[in-house]
């Protein structure tokens, strides 16, 4: 049992595994058929560049990155009114790492933690309420950001918040949905996929059939897939298999983690703290009617936006920066006219460079820079 | 203990986790009370899980847990 957690990872990564199934992609595709399959998750994006899987796929199998990088779809104005509260006193702001990075209208929250706000970095909502325990003299305000994998944990942490009368600890929820981007993606008439590997670990709590529309309204297969570089390469091969059989279908290659129904307990949990936004903001995909999540009226009390003033004001993204275009997947990154340039992981313009899981990092930090893959 | 064995910032050479909406495949060493347990990683690194969305699980469990929850019990044919 004790080499456990190293079989299970390194017998996703063995190369020649890795190369029988590009063999069978190739055997999959059809000589002259394009195929654009976008994936997802921006954990993908970066399993893809790190361990070079594009490098196996034919040069007719186009991979686009999706919008499921948590960070890069914040837009500048939330990152605004999270400084505020930052900045208001005896507030001690708590976020994950790659958050502090992001530039908002007028500097990071890293820029505000430099002049004097008390931002520090938290690798859950679990120790945002620690520090709030440890402090009960001060505000402690947790900025919540992620998909449904994240989600549950704040809601258990503002269920454990508010058993124990925690006064000092609130959030500011910025948790987005998976759905109703790729809905709006679908709908994009300047994007034409033919098919999507699905986000791994956002299905552990959703589990496949909030993916059912993607089939049945838009024609369209999806794979759910796992992280390392061999779960991708199957969940591909998958997805031209159905291609290549006409069909269209929500399929589980990540059977190993991935329930059918998700947890119905974690659901049950977020229902219960959360409500619905009527609408919300998404950097380069603009508003999106309920895709985001806001404190339920039974937490009222624990939502920072309550508690403290925010501008609320919104801010358009820098005109230089085409981070929408990148996470639409209408353009690659090294497209983009600031990439590599004006904008580098140090000193990013836009969020997509901002976080590892970002499109823009994952090219940069990988020698991406350029341009079109060799013949396989 | 504060970084669980993780990079201590999110830079631009290391995958973070949390941000990155994924999970770490993590070994349940001990249940407490409250619904917290300690887990332990690959690498060794110990943490502190809320174990609420998965329980009953127990020593030598695996489960996938992010931003410090456990959110599905991993088959132990599979995961062992």
């Amino acid at each position: 049992m004790s080499d456990g957690g190293m079989r299970f990872v390194e017998e996703y990564r063995d190369p020649a595994l890795g190369r029988a199934l590009a063999g069978e992609i190739l055997a999959a595709v059809e000589p002259g058929r394009h195929y654009k399959l976008m994936e997802v998750c921006g954990g993908h994006t970066h399993s893809i560049y790190k361990y070079g899987v594009d490098d196996l796929l034919p040069q007719n199998v186009e991979l686009v990155h999706g919008p499921g990088c948590p960070v890069c779809v914040i837009p500048m104005g939330r990152v605004d009114d999270g400084i505020a509260i930052a900045r208001e006193p005896g507030v001690l702001f708590t976020c994950f790492g790659d958050m502090m990075r992001v530039p908002g209208a007028d500097g990071s929250l890293l820029d505000a933690k430099a002049e004097g706000a008390d931002v520090r970095m938290v690798y859950s909502p679990l120790d945002a309420l620690r520090i709030a325990r440890e402090n009960p003299d001060r505000e402690v305000v947790f900025f919540a950001i992620g998909f449904e994998t994240t989600a549950p944990s704040t809601a258990l942490t503002l269920k454990r918040a508010k058993a124990e009368g925690i006064g000092n600890f609130s959030v500011m929820c910025n948790h987005v949905l998976i759905v109703p981007p790729l809905r709006a993606l679908l709908e994009s008439p300047d994007l034409r996929l033919d098919g999507f590997v699905g986000p791994g670990h956002v299905s552990t709590v959703v589990g496949a059939r909030p993916f059912d529309f993607i089939p049945a309204d838009y024609g369209k297969p999806i794979v759910i897939a796992g992280f390392e570089p061999l779960d991708i390469l199957h969940a591909i091969r998958m997805l031209l298999a159905q291609l290549a059989d006409g069909r269209c279908e929500v399929e589980n290659q990540y059977t190993r983690v991935v329930p059918w129904e998700g947890n119905p307990r974690a659901l049950e949990v977020m229902a219960e703290v959360f409500a619905l936004r009527p609408h919300f903001e998404w950097r380069g995909l603009g508003f999106i009617s309920q895709s985001a999540l806001r404190l339920s009226d039974d937490y009222a009390d624990l939502d920072a936006e309550q508690r403290f003033p925010v501008p609320g004001v919104r801010v358009a993204d820098p005109k230089a920066c085409q981070c929408g275009e990148v996470l639409k997947g209408v353009i690659k990154p090294y497209e983009c006219k600031v990439f590599g340039t004006a904008c580098t992981p140090e000193r990013p313009i836009g969020t997509c460079m901002v976080s590892s899981e970002g499109a823009c990092a994952a090219y940069y930090n990988y020698g991406r820079f350029a341009r079109e893959r060799e013949v396989v | 203990m504060a970084t669980n064995g993780r990079s201590a910032a999110c830079g631009p050479h290391q995958g973070c986790i949390t941000c990155g909406d994924e999970g770490l495949v993590m070994r349940v060493t001990a249940v407490g009370e409250d619904g917290l347990g300690a887990c332990a990683g690959p690498d060794g690194a110990r943490e502190t899980v809320d174990l609420a969305l998965v329980a009953p699980v127990g020593p030598g469990d695996s489960v996938l847990v992010h931003a410090g929850v456990a959110l599905v019990r991993l088959d132990s044919r599979e995961a062992a």
